[in-house]
């Protein structure tokens, strides 16, 4: 891999917890690393699969979700249930040769500003060091 | 024993005599080795039926593909039954099916055939390429079969197809009539697949992503699957469109993903979608696959009870979540 090679990830975050969390973030002034753009979803158990692999299509190398830690959720029970689903897909997609850096779930509550930096910080460097997204790369 | 041809057709023949019954669905003997779906409505139509190991088909297809078409004016809904042969595979999509609602219980005359695994005829294609007229006759571990008048025996492990030869339920789960005895039941392991599990993103995808390239989009997996039934299909949409229809590498490795998805923890491993694939593409073992981490991280198991309820619908707070930062 080219050594200037810039991540790009898409990160969907919960509006009520992760969403906050990087708010709290902004407003404390910690810096991340500016690799993410985040798109707001009203809780994780909003998430598709297809958001998933539809981002990795339009040349995300990564893509990071983020809801409530579980029991916190503001629709009591979505990131539990959220959770089966992202399990499976990612053992899915772990099965047919998707590294399992490119995708994550990560719980971040609207207090934790400092774990969202460091969860940001985490996902671009594991993704940093494997590269670019080839399988699902639409090629247009 | 008595003829299991003979108990087949008994059984057909009382199904359709019933005055609430429309028809019975089975296998009649096709062009060469295949066997093709039949609708019995009469008395002498049953006389066509068979069972034999050719007879691969999952009938539960034909429940959800019914036309409902407006009826005419005074015209009465014709409410009868509709009466089905299901191997023990088949019975567990019949399960799933009255479980999702899709299809309810009391529609259905169902008339279990306990299956001591079906052939891959495809192995048997290449042996006799020229067959015409087969007959073929289960006899314990062998097959006999008589191909244009000759007879032959084959022993029946080597042309087993491979969802057969690890098979857990031979007998029916759900059935009105149960026709034939019951068979002896396999274990099922999920060896290659483990073994596959071990190796590095980059051997797993020079493997699958030869085998996505082959993928000409021709549907057959979805189309034969009993439990792809949705009236609008993600395959179908234009708005939003998730996959694109192009044929390409990227789009076909989607299509395989959220096919396979959409049947978590609720395919039942009929393997119909592989035995329709025209390009020789595993899908099965992406389902298979999908199966083991169900069965082994939720301990769940579709198709064995129809008051279960959806594995993607229920939670337990203490699922692991080992993944997760």
């Amino acid at each position: 891999m080219s050594e200037n090679f810039e991540p790009n990830i898409v990160a969907f975050l919960c509006n009520w917890c992760s969403y906050a969390g990087a708010d709290l973030a902004g407003t404390a002034r910690i810096s991340y690393p500016p690799n993410v753009k985040v798109i707001r979803v009203m809780c994780s158990g909003r998430m598709n699969p297809s958001f998933v692999i539809n981002a990795l299509q339009q040349g995300a190398d990564g893509v990071l979700i983020s809801g409530c830690h579980p029991g916190e959720c503001h629709y009591m029970e979505g990131n539990y249930i959220a959770r089966r689903r992202f399990t499976l897909i990612k053992k899915l997609m772990e099965y047919i040769g998707i590294e399992p850096e490119r995708f994550r779930v990560s719980w971040v509550s609207a207090s934790e500003g400092e774990k969202f930096k460091n969860v940001i910080a985490e996902v671009t460097e594991d993704i940093r060091k494997i590269g670019q997204m080839k399988q699902l790369k639409r090629e247009v | 024993m008595r003829n299991i041809q003979k108990i087949i057709k008994d059984g057909a023949r009382k199904a359709v005599a019933r005055d609430d019954v429309k028809y019975v669905l089975g296998w009649t003997p096709g062009y060469g080795f295949r066997v093709s779906p039949f609708f019995a409505r009469t008395a002498e139509d049953t006389e066509r039926l068979i069972f034999s190991p050719l007879c691969a088909n999952n009938l539960t297809i034909y429940l959800t593909l019914q036309e409902k078409l407006p009826l005419p004016k005074a015209a009465a809904l014709d409410k009868r039954k509709i009466a089905l042969f299901v191997k023990g595979c088949d019975s567990r999509a019949v399960i799933q099916l009255i479980a999702e609602r899709g299809i309810s219980r009391d529609e259905l005359v169902i008339l279990g055939v306990p299956c001591g695994g079906v052939i891959d005829i495809s192995k048997l294609e290449a042996k006799f390429p020229q067959a015409i007229k087969v007959e073929a006759v289960e006899e314990g571990e062998k097959l006999s079969l008589k191909v244009d008048g000759k007879s032959q025996e084959i022993p029946k492990e080597d042309i087993l197809l491979k969802k057969c030869s690890l098979c857990e339920y031979p007998n029916p789960l759900i059935y009105d009539v149960l026709l034939g005895e019951e068979k002896q039941k396999k274990t099922k392991d999920y060896q290659g697949i483990s073994t596959f599990e071990e190796k590095s993103p980059n051997e797993k995808w020079t493997y699958w992503g030869d085998k996505f390239a082959r993928c000409i989009r021709c549907y057959a997996c979805r189309n034969i699957c009993p439990l792809c039934y949705c009236d609008s299909c993600i395959l179908d949409k234009l708005s939003p469109q998730w996959i694109r229809r192009s044929v390409n590498l990227s789009e076909n490795t989607v299509f395989q993903l959220l096919r396979t998805f959409h049947l978590t923890g609720r395919c039942i491993g009929c393997g119909e979608c592989e035995r329709a694939c025209p390009m020789g593409i595993p899908v099965g073992e992406l389902n298979r696959k999908l199966e083991k981490d169900v069965r082994e991280l939720f301990a769940y198991e579709p198709g064995i009870d129809i008051e279960e309820k959806s594995l993607l619908s229920q939670f337990k707070p203490e699922d692991s979540e080992d993944f997760i930062l």
